[in-house]
């Protein structure tokens, strides 16, 4: 039976048949291809990823003076942003939707917008996310998130600041004063405080942190084709989940490049870089948006005073909100909204009960979430420890459980 | 064992009786092609093939009729599209790329596996396979041909989908502008060739899945087996790209970038993705490529 085999490959018969052999050369042919892929998939990004580069070499103070100093006004790109908080997914959906009903009671909107710029962007809080990114000065940016199968849109020119979301065709448009005073303060992240660029995270971080902080620079590297030098910054106070963030400058021009943020374990817990990058002034027609045919769109007037700033912008929509503490070790306090129907204060205890729908209570939601622990509920993940009292009130922050106890005053 | 003679025989004669004594006769061009246009005949004159197609095409006029009756609900439900339905709506255009995602992860899939799962173990399941190889053409260019065969399958229920979403689109709701997932609104002239794009980006997604369901078909004699293990294979496959904890192998799953075709439908276009998605199409073709031909040149046939 062999045969028709053989006839078919050796027809002029001078070698004899050697199916086995030959069967077993054949079966290496695919599995030496699958290596060859396999180490061609393993190699290039080494090889792509280029020695360190020589630049001459400059104190932390030098590098931070060039982020802080530089003049670069105009960039387009792309950013990859990859989250790793260690939250549950579900619990980044409720709160989205606390925070978007919450904004819809105290805002006197009729309903939340999904194209709302706030609850869109605790989206950012979950895996892996590539934004395109277009900035020509303090009045023209552009944030496009690029979704799986959908797209949202977040531009500012000028007076005139839109969201869109492309799945459920809704905007939000913002006019006036209140628009140009979010861009001036926050150049990077129209309507909302949530830095979305390397540039506006590394400035948060240089600012912020000064005094508690320990600034070194190390070593050199290569960020989507610019040459930078690596900032670390660490916090010199205990009581930290954070234990470095690193900072990737570019060299030519002072722009973040890219924000790592390691964990007390040693893991990447936020890691925003360029992936392409380009410093010259984006096309003027990149910053007009025309609404949609058929959007949905809601309006927001400028004496709002939307988007001040990211921390007011969050007491307007949660509650009240305190910062107790400095530095690396600040924890946020605030109470929780007591759920999306108006429930009053004893629904937390029967919430569950509440909790019918798409729409759970929120404080039933932490409890079921959370470990109980002295004084109330503890969410804890990577980084973030959220402390929820008996009563109501929310202590969170980057740090351990036993800071946001003692500032809770539990003991 | 005296049919296996009289099948050499044959097979050696053609060879020996022409002018080249030492060796098959010079793989030409016009050979492949003449092979090629016998595959394209064998697949495409079957009635399964025709029904197949007529399921892919009857797919986006359901869609479409459904949206179109529930005009009403911004949110058009679950699944693998519910971001363009709310456009479609507005645009008919989008029911082309509604109704290809929709049909890329099962609909496409199963089509595409049950032809190329087929293609060499339905021919030995007949018995058709041995006759195939009488002809001086040489096993490799039988499964060449017959892998062409199954791209082109690809590309003809690719565009069973695409047209008749196109022909409903246009009949159903109105054609115009077209706002892309970034908010630029573009002409429907600029539109129709990103949406043939799109079709041929789809088509191309599943070349890999062709070599797949080839490679299957080489190792039984089973038709329904291989057909079976193909459809299977893309089931499993896409319920292994759903775990989150799978993060590490999940880039290498064939169907992990399928939908980046949406990609095309941004202002700029955003091609990451898609060239990733073409990568691994080559690199599972090379692979399960190579390891068909391993097989089929190297396989006992039977029957």
């Amino acid at each position: 039976m062999t045969n028709d085999t053989a006839a078919g490959e050796n027809v002029d018969g001078g070698v004899p048949y050697r199916s086995r052999r030959r069967t077993l050369m054949r079966a290496g042919v695919p599995l030496a291809v699958a290596a060859v892929i396999a180490t061609g998939v393993g190699l290039v990004p080494a090889l792509a990823a280029d020695s360190p580069p020589d630049l001459p070499s400059l104190t932390a103070e030098q590098v931070v003076a060039k982020v802080l100093g530089s003049d670069a006004q105009a960039l387009s790109g792309t950013v990859s942003v990859s989250t790793d908080l260690g939250v549950p997914t579900q619990l980044l959906g409720a709160a989205a939707g606390g925070l978007g009903a919450a904004a819809g009671r105290g805002g006197g909107q009729d309903q939340g917008s999904s194209a709302d710029p706030q609850t869109k962007l605790l989206g950012l809080l979950g895996g892996d996310q590539t934004l395109r990114v277009a900035v020509d000065g303090p009045d023209h940016q552009r944030v496009d998130l690029l979704e799986n199968m959908a797209g949202y849109t977040l531009v500012h020119n000028g007076d005139q600041s839109w969201a869109w979301d492309s799945s459920t065709n809704q905007a939000v448009h913002e006019t006036g004063q209140a628009a140009r005073h979010t861009g001036a303060e926050h150049p990077k992240a129209p309507l909302t405080g949530v830095p979305t660029t390397p540039q506006e995270a590394a400035k948060q971080f240089l600012t912020e942190s000064a005094g508690t902080t320990s600034v070194t620079v190390a070593g050199t590297a290569k960020v989507a084709g610019q040459n930078a030098y690596q900032l670390s910054v660490k916090p010199t106070q205990s009581g930290s989940t954070i234990q470095e963030v690193r900072i990737a400058v570019a060299a030519d021009n002072g722009v973040p490049l890219s924000v790592e943020v390691l964990g007390t374990d040693g893991s990447t817990v936020l890691d925003v870089h360029f992936t392409d990058v380009s410093f010259a002034k984006p096309a003027a027609k990149t910053f007009d948006f025309t609404v949609p045919k058929g959007a949905k769109v809601t309006e927001h007037k400028a004496d709002e005073a939307r988007g001040q700033d990211g921390k007011k912008e969050a007491a307007r929509t949660a509650g009240d909100v305190n910062v107790i503490g400095e530095g690396w070790t600040s924890v946020v306090t605030g109470h929780l909204p007591s759920g999306p129907v108006g429930a009053p204060e004893d629904g937390a205890k029967n919430g569950k009960h509440h909790g019918n729908g798409g729409f759970q209570n929120p404080q039933a939601l932490v409890k079921s979430l959370g470990k109980p622990v002295n004084g109330g509920t503890l969410i804890s993940t990577k980084v973030l420890n959220v402390l929820i009292t008996d009563d109501g009130r929310v202590f969170a922050g980057a740090v351990t459980p036993s800071v946001l106890q003692s500032a809770a005053g539990v003991k | 064992m005296s049919q296996a003679d009289s099948m050499s025989r044959a097979e050696a004669l053609p060879v020996l009786s022409g002018a080249v004594t030492s060796g098959r006769r010079p793989q030409t061009a016009a050979g492949f092609l003449a092979l090629f246009r016998n595959e394209l005949h064998l697949t495409f004159r079957r009635m399964r093939t025709l029904v197949l197609l007529g399921i892919l095409a009857a797919l986006p006029i359901l869609i479409g009729v459904i949206i179109k009756v529930n005009t009403d609900s911004p949110r058009g439900g679950g699944g693998g599209a519910p971001s363009f339905i709310a456009q479609t709506t507005q645009n008919g255009l989008f029911l082309v790329f509604t109704a290809l995602a929709v049909a890329l992860p099962v609909f496409l899939p199963m089509t595409v596996g049950v032809v190329a799962g087929d293609s060499v173990a339905g021919e030995a399941a007949t018995g058709t396979l041995r006759y195939l190889l009488v002809a001086p053409a040489g096993r490799t260019r039988l499964l060449a041909a017959k892998f062409t065969a199954g791209l082109a399958f690809c590309l003809a229920a690719t565009a069973a989908v695409a047209v008749t979403a196109l022909a409903t689109g246009a009949a159903l709701f109105p054609l115009g502008k077209v706002t892309l997932l970034s908010g630029d609104t573009i002409g429907l002239g600029e539109a129709l060739p990103r949406a043939l794009l799109v079709a041929a980006m789809v088509a191309l997604s599943l070349a890999g899945l062709v070599a797949i369901g080839l490679f299957v078909s080489t190792l039984t004699g089973s038709g329904i087996a291989a057909m079976a293990t193909t459809v299977v294979l893309v089931i499993t496959v896409q319920i292994l790209d759903s775990f989150p904890q799978l993060d590490a192998i999940r880039p290498f799953l064939f169907t992990h970038y399928w939908l980046s075709f949406a990609d095309l439908l941004r202002a700029p276009m955003y091609w990451d993705g898609m060239l990733k998605n073409l990568g691994l199409q080559a690199a599972y073709i090379a692979v399960f490529g190579s390891a068909a031909w391993a097989r089929f040149s190297s396989r006992d046939i039977s029957a």
